[in-house]
């Protein structure tokens, strides 16, 4: 009786929640505020899986139909978001290891470098997206962990969750993504210095 | 956004982290909400699987599993027999009269299977109310 309520009051608070009980009890429609709450996020981690706009939605739309289904199999020890990501995670793994985009190696990744000053705006936005893109190169075990890292706003414990990860395991993972990230792109940091250092002189001059 | 504390290296991997944190938001297409619905209604509206006929297939199986045994078993003893030939000696029969007795074996087992089939796909047929 005591549990019933209890599920009453957090349907109440949780929309999600609200939404899932509706959805459970035969309410197709109930489905369609849970998609409309989490497509955003879903297509965004799809996307930094993939880098392809069409299929991070077709991922994501995917990732949504198992959630669909698997709703009954919810136990609710975790947080839905928590249950959603690990859920999307392991179809973007499964589906892009199904249909693999052509693996690029790390060292094939450019690494665009001088940078001229007339088009710094330009030659930033280069570089980072090729930094980016770099990360779909790292070896499969590295690449997830930066992933989800970066995707949680660098929180480690939530990539962890999501990952079904020890954070230990997580830690140690992204530690050697970045070292295999920095090899890839020594000049990074001192390019960035040497921006920032541009711009200061710049604005001197002004 | 959190400060990154695990850099064992000792390296500077704050533009690092600075590029690979500041990815602009995707914003999902229009169409992108409609076609999730209509795929989960597709979904809610197909009907249930067929659960696979675990409980249909056991007979069969048992079968398949028997032979595979009595063959299995019938190897080896012929192999002991065969290894214990110098101090063993079968009795012997002659072919011709162990031919038409062998055909005759081979014959009813023929039958008996094609039996089993047809009454495991009557009874098959009369549980999915085909007949």
């Amino acid at each position: 009786m005591i549990a019933v309520a209890n599920h009453e009051i957090e349907s109440r608070v949780d929309p999600d929640l609200a939404d899932i009980t509706r959805v459970l009890s035969g309410d197709v429609q109930a489905f369609e505020g849970i998609v409309r709450r989490w497509q955003g996020p879903l297509v965004n981690m799809a996307w930094r899986y993939c880098r392809d706009r069409s299929r991070a939605e077709e991922l994501a739309q995917e990732a949504f139909l198992r959630a669909w289904r698997g709703l009954p199999q919810w136990r609710r020890e975790s947080s839905f978001s928590t249950w959603l990501f690990a859920l999307a995670a392991n179809v973007f793994r499964t589906e892009l290891k199904r249909f693999p985009d052509v693996d690029l190696p790390l060292d094939k990744a450019a690494e665009p470098y001088g940078p001229a000053a007339q088009f710094h705006a330009l030659d930033e936005s280069s570089r980072n997206e090729a930094v980016r893109r770099a990360v779909l190169a790292l070896p499969h075990r590295y690449r997830e962990p930066v992933i989800l890292f970066y995707f949680h706003e660098m929180d480690l414990a939530a990539a962890a969750r999501t990952m079904g990860l020890p954070e230990g395991t997580m830690k140690a993972r992204l530690s050697r993504a970045r070292v295999l990230l920095r090899s890839r792109f020594p000049h990074l940091e001192t390019q960035h210095a040497e921006m920032e250092h541009a711009a200061l002189e710049k604005g001197k001059e002004a | 956004m959190k400060q990154n504390r695990f850099d064992d290296n000792g390296n500077n991997s704050a533009e690092l982290d600075r590029i690979l944190a500041s990815e602009q938001p995707l914003v999902p297409s229009s169409g992108f909400l409609a076609s999730v619905m209509e795929k989960v209604g597709e979904e809610a509206a197909a009907p249930p699987p067929i659960p696979f006929p675990w409980k249909r297939i056991v007979p069969g199986v048992t079968l398949v599993v028997g032979i595979g045994c009595y063959g299995g078993v019938s190897l080896i003893r012929h192999g002991i027999l065969g290894l214990g030939a110098d101090t063993i000696q079968p009795p012997h029969i002659p072919a011709a009269a162990i031919h038409p007795v062998e055909q005759a074996g081979w014959v009813a087992l023929a039958l008996g299977i094609s039996l089993l089939s047809w009454l495991l796909s009557r009874r098959l047929a009369g549980r999915s109310g085909l007949l």
